[in-house]
């Protein structure tokens, strides 16, 4: 079966990753201040400030493709970190040892970082240890646990007022350290950016509600980056634009991704960043991924002129940072409306957030949609244990369990 | 000792004090974490155990489970599945760290405790944070009002802390007992004894380690000298590996453990309003690595080496706690340079399993101190 490819991401890495490599390094040059941000930190305050915001989880990720993680995993581990750490943070630190022919020159050194506690405790504890590494402050949202697994609109107050007042807190002490104050005017233009580019992303996946599907997980996992780092910026608005444009076209003349759609699958967690072949090859066995968890928790709606509560709305309702019945009810909601009839559970080693419970996620979601779903236990980043056959063979033959 | 052998039966399934408790239709309530705020519940008549999980390799929960979860949490849970935990009225989990945090989706899914409660445990000491605490504290009071028809007044929590501070102060006391040389009681004695103190009600512990502090004085079986050891980790439930280490040549001398010092290190205020206090108390105190700072937890286990003589330091991370793990190899490059302390950090399951391949490297870390 052949696949067609979207000429809107074509080239992407060398286009849009790549240069943002080079230009954080160059702000580094010029003396621009430098964050590491950890995911579901809002950058949109660091981008209205003119903050270079660098993601070290994307940096990692990009290290697996390039085939290079394992290598500084293994420098990390010879340092004392375990090897059931996450991968991710494995990685970053082990490039910090290390030093030479590391993918675009290295991670750029930050000045300060800024994370949050509500995807995992490896955020902050990653952080920590960077922090200590580079004698650089780390500035901590501690974001309380949505134990209730509550939206937006249904949170306790004293929730959202405790990531608002930390929000706060942590806008002055970044204004000590950069010298540049947080402009209101700017910051309620950032959020309307973060609020197009997050509407259009939400478009796209709607795109790919339509059957067949225009769009996979290989391009979902390129084109997520700007709702991911730099939600609030004029580029991930054109980007999605542009997107939108072409599967607009796909869709009016009924093409899909994949020739002949037969199954159409819900991917949850993270791909496996060392082998995204391994999505050609699902199509090429007629299996379209039509939904990610992972498109689906960085969107939300932000009021301009409530700029902290609803970020601190959004953040808090992120599904990473709720109980398990979040994951259970995103998972239904996107087999449902996707008309899905097949879901992939991968776990990620290091990762407890998201390979704890995957038996109720795998039983709900039977007992609420009568799809059945496949656990894979796998890493993003470190292949080690990876063994492609035995996950071909598994995911080939849960495919003729759909028929 | 007779008197350690009371201690010792308290954290097995003998604890009378539990079965009594029950047997006057008083409920008793599991907590999972350090972080729990006992007196809160005691407060109300209600009797706080720790949930420890035990030994045995968590069969049923690896149904459930995969691999690579937290040895602790899944036996707790494997516990619970087995029905051990049949007498518990509830069960109360603390915003502590992942591997908790996940596994409580379990408890709830999974096992046959109906009652179950989370307390949003912040992960920072600032104002911000312990006004929410005090907020997610006082919320957890009503909700334990309302599930167990009790009352929990401010008069009944002062005398709370009051014995519950008493308690503290007397453990302090029994930990003093091992800055001697020989120490007069072992290691594995004292962390039975901070854990017994997890499963009855206070004041009755007190006076169990009243007779202990009188007693010692007379006693002849003295634990053997032995290279000075401080034991840094989580959650130790059961006094094995300990006992591991002395028969060896080590003498735990002190420890950083979240069933240890930490358990009991720092008082509650007892001027003011009460919960606040018990805010300010649990969300202060010597840090679980968790928390922001992990310079205070390390900064706790220098000022133990010093005051307990330690000539080296065992460093234990069971498998897949992150918090532990990403501390580690910091603590350790801390005491080694800074501290000139020799330093061993080991991995191990909660339920003991290659317990041998451990103990060839713990007797190798002792015999190359007693060089």
């Amino acid at each position: 079966m052949s696949e067609r490819r979207l000429e809107t991401l074509r080239g992407f890495y060398q286009n849009y990753v790549k240069p943002s490599y080079e230009a954080a390094h160059k702000a580094k040059e010029e003396g621009k201040l430098v964050a590491w941000v950890a995911s579901t930190f809002p950058v949109e305050i660091l981008l209205a400030m003119d903050i270079v915001p660098v993601w070290p989880e994307n940096y990692a990720s990009l290290c697996a493709a390039r085939r290079v993680s394992v290598p500084l995993c293994e420098l990390a581990e010879r340092r004392g970190f375990s090897k059931d750490l996450c991968s991710y943070p494995r990685c970053v630190l082990g490039s910090l040892f290390d030093g030479e022919n590391l993918p675009e020159g290295g991670i750029p050194r930050p000045d300060i970082l800024v994370a949050s506690t509500c995807a995992c405790d490896t955020h902050l504890k990653w952080f920590q240890v960077a922090s200590r590494i580079f004698r650089k402050p780390l500035l901590l949202l501690d974001v309380p646990y949505n134990v209730e697994s509550a939206n937006a609109q249904n949170l306790p107050d004293h929730y959202i007022q405790h990531y608002v007042s930390q929000l706060e807190d942590l806008i002055s002490l970044l204004e000590e350290h950069s010298g540049i104050r947080l402009d209101e005017g700017k910051l309620r233009k950032t959020l309307e950016l973060s609020n197009k580019a997050s509407e259009l992303w939400l478009k796209i996946q709607d795109y790919r509600k339509k059957v067949p599907a225009p769009m996979g997980a290989r391009e979902a996992f390129s084109a997520v980056y700007f709702i991911l780092c730099i939600p609030g910026t004029q580029e991930a608005v054109d980007f999605y634009e542009r997107l939108c444009g072409e599967l607009e076209q796909m869709v009016k003349q009924g093409l899909g991704v994949v020739e002949n759609e037969k199954y159409r699958l819900v991917w949850d967690n993270l791909p496996l960043w060392f082998d995204l072949q391994m999505f050609p090859y699902l199509r090429s066995l007629g299996a379209v991924v039509v939904a990610e968890t992972f498109s689906h928790v960085w969107t939300g709606s932000l009021d301009p002129s409530k700029p902290y509560e609803s970020l601190a709305r959004k953040h808090l309702s992120n599904m990473s940072n709720c109980t398990i019945e979040g994951r259970i009810n995103l998972i239904v909601g996107l087999v449902r409306d996707f008309r899905a009839n097949g879901v992939i559970l991968p776990t990620n080693w290091g990762c407890r957030m998201m390979t704890i419970g995957e038996t109720v996620v795998k039983e709900k979601v039977q007992e609420m949609t009568g799809v059945s779903s496949l656990i894979l236990d796998v890493d993003s980043t470190d292949w080690r244990n990876y063994d492609e056959y035995r996950v071909k063979t598994k995911l080939e033959t849960y495919l003729k369990t759909l028929e | 000792m007779e008197i350690l052998e009371q201690f010792r039966t308290l954290i097995s399934a003998e604890n009378k004090f539990i079965k009594g408790w029950k047997h006057q239709k008083k409920p008793v309530l599991g907590y999972a974490c350090s972080y729990t705020p006992e007196e809160i519940i005691y407060a109300g008549g209600i009797l706080p155990i720790r949930v420890l999980g035990s030994l045995e390799p968590p069969k049923l929960a690896d149904v459930y489970l995969p691999v690579n979860v937290c040895s602790f949490a899944k036996c707790c849970l494997n516990e619970a599945l087995k029905g051990r935990y049949h007498l518990l009225d509830g069960h109360v989990v603390s915003n502590s760290c992942d591997n908790q945090n996940k596994v409580y989706d379990l408890w709830r899914h999974r096992t046959a405790i109906d009652k179950t409660y989370f307390i949003n445990t912040p992960h920072s000491t600032t104002e911000n944070a312990i006004k929410f605490f005090h907020e997610e504290l006082e919320r957890f009071k009503e909700w334990l009002t309302k599930e167990f028809s009790v009352e929990i007044s401010e008069e009944n929590l002062a005398e709370t802390v009051q014995a519950f501070n008493e308690n503290r102060r007397l453990l302090r006391r029994v930990y003093e007992l091992r800055k001697r040389n020989p120490p007069s009681l072992s290691g594995s004695e004292a962390l039975e004894i901070v854990l017994s103190s997890m499963m009855i009600p206070k004041d009755e512990h007190s006076k169990l380690l009243r007779a202990l502090l009188k007693e010692i004085e007379s006693r002849e079986d003295l634990p053997k000298k032995g290279v000075r050891l401080l034991v840094s980790g989580s959650v130790m439930g059961n006094s094995e590996l300990l006992k591991l280490v002395e028969s060896v040549g080590g003498s735990v001398v002190a420890d950083d453990l979240c069933t240890g010092s930490r358990y009991f290190w720092n008082l509650v205020k007892e001027s003011g309003d009460s919960m606040m206090a018990i805010a300010e108390r649990y969300l202060c105190k010597i840090p679980c690595p968790f928390m922001y700072s992990s310079e205070e937890r390390f900064n706790h286990v220098k000022e133990m080496v010093k005051l307990f003589d330690v000539e080296g330091v065992l460093i234990f991370s069971l498998k897949s706690c992150d918090v532990h793990s990403f501390d580690a190899p910091l603590l350790a490059e801390e005491l080694r340079e800074n501290e000139s302390l020799p330093v061993s950090c080991l991995e191990l399951e909660h339920s003991l399993s290659g317990i041998g391949q451990l103990k060839t490297r713990i007797e190798a870390f002792i015999e190359m101190l007693e060089e």
